[in-house]
């Protein structure tokens, strides 16, 4: 086949805009890992299964491993990287922490990712609805339960308006 | 898993899009929609497109609107968007409920209408549910648009009426009264469905006046349970009629390593019979 | 002849009002995994780092008559193309601990005949991933097929294809070995109860693959090697001879593991292939495994076994004997020899008081990836092997499966099963007892009987079975009568540093982390020792090269090993400070005593030094000591197994192996749908006894995740190989891994049998949820299918196999 043409995506990540070069080809988690030095977002699987490289489109939760970068070109996309405030921790971060809603710590940012637009489109989420929900996402470690206990605690936090 | 390389543009229009292909059609272009099932089988490299005419940007193609009593979803309609679409809710309930059996959320979001049933997976919910709806494709081309009956649409495992050139445009589903129920056996939760099954039942006082089932899962295509439908047109279903009625059809589902073809009937006649059950008990609800 | 050393070590005083230890505090790992910074071995790049790509067999056995790489060696940003026959060339074959390496070769890329599909044939070396998967379809390889041997019991059949020619048979090992009077007590048996059971093969598949990034430095002759797999004083040696470098001039750094699960135990491959490539085009070089190199490729598939088991019985339930014939299909390769069995050996009769015991083991070698390590290595077969057995004997004898298994009990400890291996401590009753009021028994057992009424199918699934801890090393070799290497060493260290402020950093060896809690664990036993908060101690981890003798995580030891090791550690720490803070106050040693973070003289708090205090003197004011004491506050322990003995030369007895026996009790409750064959749960309670706890939490964590892997192998997971060896399950969509809607939420319950031995008598509990969970749903579905006349006796309980036992009991029963 001839040359493929690299093209321009221009993407705001965690509230900072970038435009990068790079063939069509390129898939989203490896733009944000190699061309914007992110590697809090990893890959897991590669074909859309295990949800471990899961980022925010326009709020949106997608699969960025299935995702070409040149897809997303103007979109806004929120990765792990930018939940934190600083030394503090988004609410979903510090009751995954007090939870115990890691073990190995690989799934946790496309699991938080999940669970932030669980919480943001639910503030009254119930455990039955977080267990559904996050079934997107597999975790190999904790069997889901303290996961499910985090993201309900976070919830009530968020909405209480006490993050 | 990294996909091969390929040549890519993103037209803003049919027309535009229309053209490229035609334009590139000796490199097997493609078109791309919301990538869910192309982007993994490419990872793969199962497929080699040599050029992707990506559809996200035409915006004529993102609509859900109305045509009388018919609705009207545009092919990049994101399945997240139209399962929550209150048009949809009304106008075809059925599809709004196999939706939700679509993967998992994440990919619903990249996922649209128009991709899941122009890629013709025979264990795809949105396959089934257009044949039982009696919905009709809208395909664009070079020649201009064709409409075509979902029951003429899909023609193989993967393969459509869709001609090279064209594009799917719209979706095209009439509203239709009764009872509507999409069920379906996945061994996981959002995996795959061993089987599907979409039903819509109508009465006039309890006896069934019209019936469409459609089977996802069980042939190289989507297919109407013609039997099961013509043992419950003018009856009065009780337990012992829909039993029988979900035994009728001959069905060989192909075995694989999720089931073999006798387990996978098991399953379908199983959930067949759960499918026209919960159908009759929403018919009889809206009564 | 059977003589063995029974003497155990002393029997400790434990501690009474524990601070630290006990408590559930927040992971200390934890903050850099939640911010995404966990820096994994894919989040690594070096300066000119190259990334390679291996391609896969598509056949499961064929010769290789040619390879052409031109086309691959001329593609954009390819720097290298390395063939199986070059690789041989290059480096050594894989070490293994199998019965007879040189005549079962196992090479970093196949040579002359591959042996399973995704066996690697070629490896790429390109500027990014993305070319160097280009390359690789450039590749043209010509393959002669040869028969694919898959079932393994047929594979040990007169005329089989044979999977390695040079061995002249499939069969890589079979003995059989007798413990206690067999034959006595098979023959005062009045019942004999028998069964064959079918264990199909998954595997650990963390979320992150294996991989490595190395370079190689030919100025010094150095290989540095990052890399999220484990182990210094076995996987060193591996790698370095593979490489023919010396050990010491290869450092092994470690990265955290994104899970293993088993599964990153000693896997050596990436690592060479890593190197090989480096040396070669002498730039750091990234190996990391996809998801189907991972699913085909990695080693680690898990057991695979074949049953024929006897239990000697008398008819009041009382169990005497067991004889236990089984085939192991050990895949192409047999890296870790027969050691699963070993496992099995360490609790072979659960916790049931049996005297003897025939065990035979015949290892199979067929056309699949070969086994590795996951999660209970072997173990977890057994206990689901015995469940399933005394449980058919309950049925048989028409005996109360909870009290037919409470009759069997052991209840005096330390307790010597026949094969030699002992027993510590534990309390099986108590276990039980909480499991059935946890688990509501009583009222399941009667929502079953209303449910039978309606014709739904509940089960219950009760299990009593052991969790052992801490391996040793003599479960490798004491199959063979001559072993090659009967290692003894399995050690883990930790250096613990006070500085100038009294601040504590504790380093760590080896590659502890996988997703168990090492720096927590360490950070919680420092706390209890010194009075400090937990979160105050930092971890850092050392490279092999300047590392102590460590091993790392595997057979559930790392807690209990670095406990050990951090007690140590701290007593030649804490006898410095003393002998510091006695001349600084001018008082006798003798008189002193650690009081809340410092040293003081008995009943006068007032003449006192903290430990910050002490370690300010010790750093800065060299001249305020005798002239012996050397400046600083820093030692190390280099912690052995605490309690293992030899075989016996007869190998009638085996020695201590496995001394630190956890137990468990888990009570799934279950409805099947006849209809579909598929199971869900209403209900899941387990209680384990991991002896004492250091954070509850932490444990808790692993026996919910360990019982959602135990739901994967009972009820979904299997490696499906077809009848021409074709892997049917290369991928995520056939492979099915459990997601939060299969995995119920779980009662947890802990009971606390202090082990004698050990630190604060903590025992491992990392394995214990996969050991219980298969065994208790099998026993729960067939409790459930009962009525029907339906007995699973092959896991996973697919609804193709449950629907197929149906089936056949239904047709059984119409023309019956």
């Amino acid at each position: 086949m001839s040359p493929v043409d690299k093209h321009d995506v221009t993407l705001t990540v965690n509230g900072r805009t970038s435009t990068v070069t790079v063939e069509p080809r390129k898939l989203l988690v490896d733009v944000l890992r190699e061309d914007l030095g992110l590697t809090g977002t990893h890959i897991g699987c590669e074909h859309g299964v295990c949800g471990t490289c899961t980022v925010l489109r326009d709020g949106a939760s997608i699969r960025s491993c299935t995702t070409f970068a040149v897809q997303v070109d103007g979109c806004e996309i929120r990765t792990v990287e930018g939940l934190a405030k600083g030394a503090e921790l988004h609410p979903l971060q510090d009751e995954f922490w007090d939870k115990q809603g890691l073990q190995c710590g690989y799934c946790t940012p496309g699991m938080l990712m999940r669970a932030c637009e669980i919480v943001e489109t639910n503030p009254d989420v119930t455990a039955a609805e977080v267990r559904e929900g996050i079934a997107s996402n597999i975790c190999r470690c904790t069997g889901y339960q303290f996961i499910t206990e985090a993201v309900c605690a976070a919830a009530v936090r968020m909405k209480a308006g006490n993050p | 898993m990294k996909p091969p390389p390929f040549h890519y543009a993103a037209p803003t229009s049919v027309a535009e899009a229309v053209a490229l292909l035609g334009e590139h059609a000796d490199e097997e272009a493609r078109v791309l929609a919301g990538g869910q099932s192309l982007v993994p089988l490419m990872n793969f490299r199962l497929a080699q497109p040599g050029h992707l005419i990506d559809l996200r940007r035409v915006e004529e193609l993102t609509r859900i609107g109305t045509d009388g009593d018919t609705l009207v979803i545009g092919a990049m309609v994101r399945q997240s968007h139209a399962e929550h679409a209150p048009e949809v809710a009304v106008g075809a309930p059925l599809l709004a409920e196999a939706l939700g059996y679509v993967a998992h959320p994440p990919i619903r979001n990249s996922g649209t209408v128009g991709g899941s049933i122009a890629h013709a997976d025979p264990s795809a919910e949105l396959p089934a549910v257009v044949l039982a709806l009696d919905a009709e494709l809208v395909v664009a081309g070079p020649q201009g648009d064709r409409t075509i009956p979902a029951a003429e649409f899909f023609r193989g495992p993967f393969s459509t009426a869709i001609e090279p050139g064209e594009i799917l445009t719209e979706v095209r589903i009439p509203r239709r009264d009764g009872g509507q129920a999409f069920v379906e056996f996945a061994r996981t939760h959002g995996n795959f469905a061993l089987v599907g099954v979409a039903t819509v039942i109508e009465l006039d006082g309890d006896t069934v006046t019209r019936v469409s089932i459609a089977l996802s899962g069980v042939a190289g295509t989507p297919v109407r349970a013609t039997a099961a439908e013509q043992a419950l047109v003018g009856t009065v279903p009780d337990d012992a009629s829909i039993r029988a009625a979900a035994a009728a059809d001959d069905l060989s589902p192909a075995g694989d390593v999720h089931g073999g073809t006798e387990t996978r009937t098991d399953i379908a006649r199983s959930y067949l019979r759960r499918g026209i059950e919960l159908a009759l008990q929403r018919a009889q609800d809206r009564r | 002849m059977t003589t063995v050393d029974r003497s155990a070590p002393p029997v400790r005083t434990h501690k009474e009002n524990r601070t630290w230890v006990g408590k559930s505090i927040r992971r200390v790992e934890d903050p850099k995994f939640l911010r995404g910074r966990g820096g994994y071995i894919g989040d690594m790049t070096l300066p000119g780092m190259l990334h390679a790509a291996v391609l896969r067999s598509p056949h499961a056995h064929a010769r290789i008559t040619a390879i052409d790489t031109a086309a691959a060696l001329a593609a954009p940003g390819v720097h290298d193309v390395i063939t199986g026959a070059r690789a041989a060339e290059l480096c050594d074959p894989l070490p293994d601990f199998g019965p007879n390496p040189a005549a079962h070769t196992w090479r970093c890329l196949a040579k002359d005949k591959v042996r399973y599909v995704g066996e690697g044939v070629a490896v790429v070396v390109a500027d990014s991933r993305y070319l160097a998967e280009d390359a690789l379809a450039l590749i043209d390889v010509e393959y002669e097929p040869l028969p694919a041997v898959v079932d393994p019991e047929r594979a040990l059949e007169d005329g089989a294809a044979l999977v390695h020619d040079d061995l002249g048979s499939n069969c890589a090992y079979e003995r059989t070995f007798q413990f206690g009077e067999v034959d006595r007590d098979f023959a005062e048996a009045e019942v004999i109860v028998t069964d064959r059971l079918r264990w199909h093969r998954s595997g650990g598949q963390p979320m992150e693959t294996v991989g490595a990034v190395a370079d190689f430095d030919h100025a010094t002759g150095e290989l540095t090697v990052h890399t999220n797999s484990l182990s210094f004083t076995s996987y060193l040696f591996m790698v370095a001879t593979t490489m023919r470098i010396p050990t010491n001039k290869l450092d092994i750094r470690p990265v955290p593991a994104g899970g293993s699960f088993g599964s990153k135990l000693f896997a050596t491959k990436p690592a060479v292939l890593a190197g090989m490539c480096s040396r070669e085009v002498g730039r750091p070089v990234q190996y990391l495994e996809d998801r189907v190199d991972n699913i085909s490729n990695c080693d680690h598939h898990g057991s695979d076994r074949v049953y024929d088991v006897q239990l000697a019985m008398m008819r009041d339930g009382t169990m005497r004997g067991i004889k236990i014939d089984t085939v192991e299909d050990y895949g192409a390769y047999i890296q870790f020899g027969v050691g699963h069995h070993g496992n099995a050996l360490a609790q072979v009769v659960g916790p049931y008081t049996m005297t003897s015991v025939e065990y035979r083991v015949r290892a199979a070698l067929t056309n699949k990836n070969q086994q590795g390590a996951y999660r209970g290595f072997g173990s977890e077969v057994n206990n689901w092997m015995l469940e399933q057995i005394v449980d058919k004997a309950a049925r048989e004898l028409d005996l109360d499966p909870v009290e037919m298994r409470r009759r069997n009990f052991i209840r005096e400890f330390p307790h010597f099963i026949p094969t030699g291996n002992v027993y510590d401590s534990g309390d099986y009753d108590a276990v039980l007892d909480k499991a059935l009021d946890l688990s509501e028994y009583k009222h399941w057992r009667a929502e079953q009987a209303k449910a039978r009424e309606e014709g739904r199918y509940i089960g219950i699934g009760l299990i009593t079975a052991q969790e052992r801890s801490v391996f040793s090393a003599t479960e490798f070799w004491f199959w063979f009568d001559e072993p090659g290497a009967p290692v003894t060493s399995m050690p883990e260290s930790v250096t613990l540093k006070v500085d100038a402020t009294g601040g504590i950093t504790a380093t760590l060896y080896s590659c502890a982390f996988w997703g168990n809690s090492p720096e927590t664990m360490v950070a919680q036993l420092v706390a209890e020792e010194f009075d400090c908060d937990p979160h105050s101690v930092s971890i850092v981890y050392q490279g092999s090269k300047n590392g102590l003798p460590a091993t790392g995580p595997g057979g559930s030891r790392t807690t209990v090993m670095l406990a050990g090791a951090v007690e140590g550690a701290t007593a030649k720490i804490k006898a410095k400070a003393l002998r510091a803070a006695a001349h600084l106050l001018e008082a006798n040693p003798d008189d002193m005593e650690w009081v809340d973070g410092g040293y003081q003289v008995k009943g006068v708090p007032e003449q006192r030094k903290t430990l910050a205090e002490i370690a300010i003197m010790l750093h800065l004011f060299k001249h305020s000591f005798p002239e012996d004491m050397e400046s600083g506050l820093e030692d190390s322990k280099v912690f052995d197994h605490p309690y293992t003995t030899m075989p016996s030369a007869d190998r009638k007895d085996l020695g201590v192996f496995y001394p630190f026996m956890g137990h468990a009790c888990h009570v799934p409750v279950v409805e099947v749908d006849i209809e579909t064959g598929a199971v869900s749960f209403l209900a899941y309670a387990a209680v384990h006894d991991c002896g004492t706890l250091v954070n509850p939490r932490s444990l808790a964590g692993h026996i919910v995740g360990g019982t959602a892997q135990g739901i994967g192998t009972a009820l979904y997971e299997e490696y499906v190989y077809d009848d021409d060896g074709q892997l049917l399950t290369s991928s995520y969509l056939d492979y099915l891994i459990p997601s939060a809607m299969e995995v119920p939420e779980l009662k947890i319950g802990h009971h606390e049998t202090p082990s004698p031995y050990t630190l604060h008598g903590i025992k491992g509990g990392g394995e214990g949820g996969r050991m219980m969970a298969p065994a208790a749903i099998n026993v729960a579905v067939n409790d459930a299918l009962a009525p029907l006349g339906v007995r699973v006796t092959e896991l996973p309980m697919t609804p193709d196999r449950l629907r197929a036992a149906i089936r056949a009991a239904q047709t059984a029963r119409e023309s019956g």
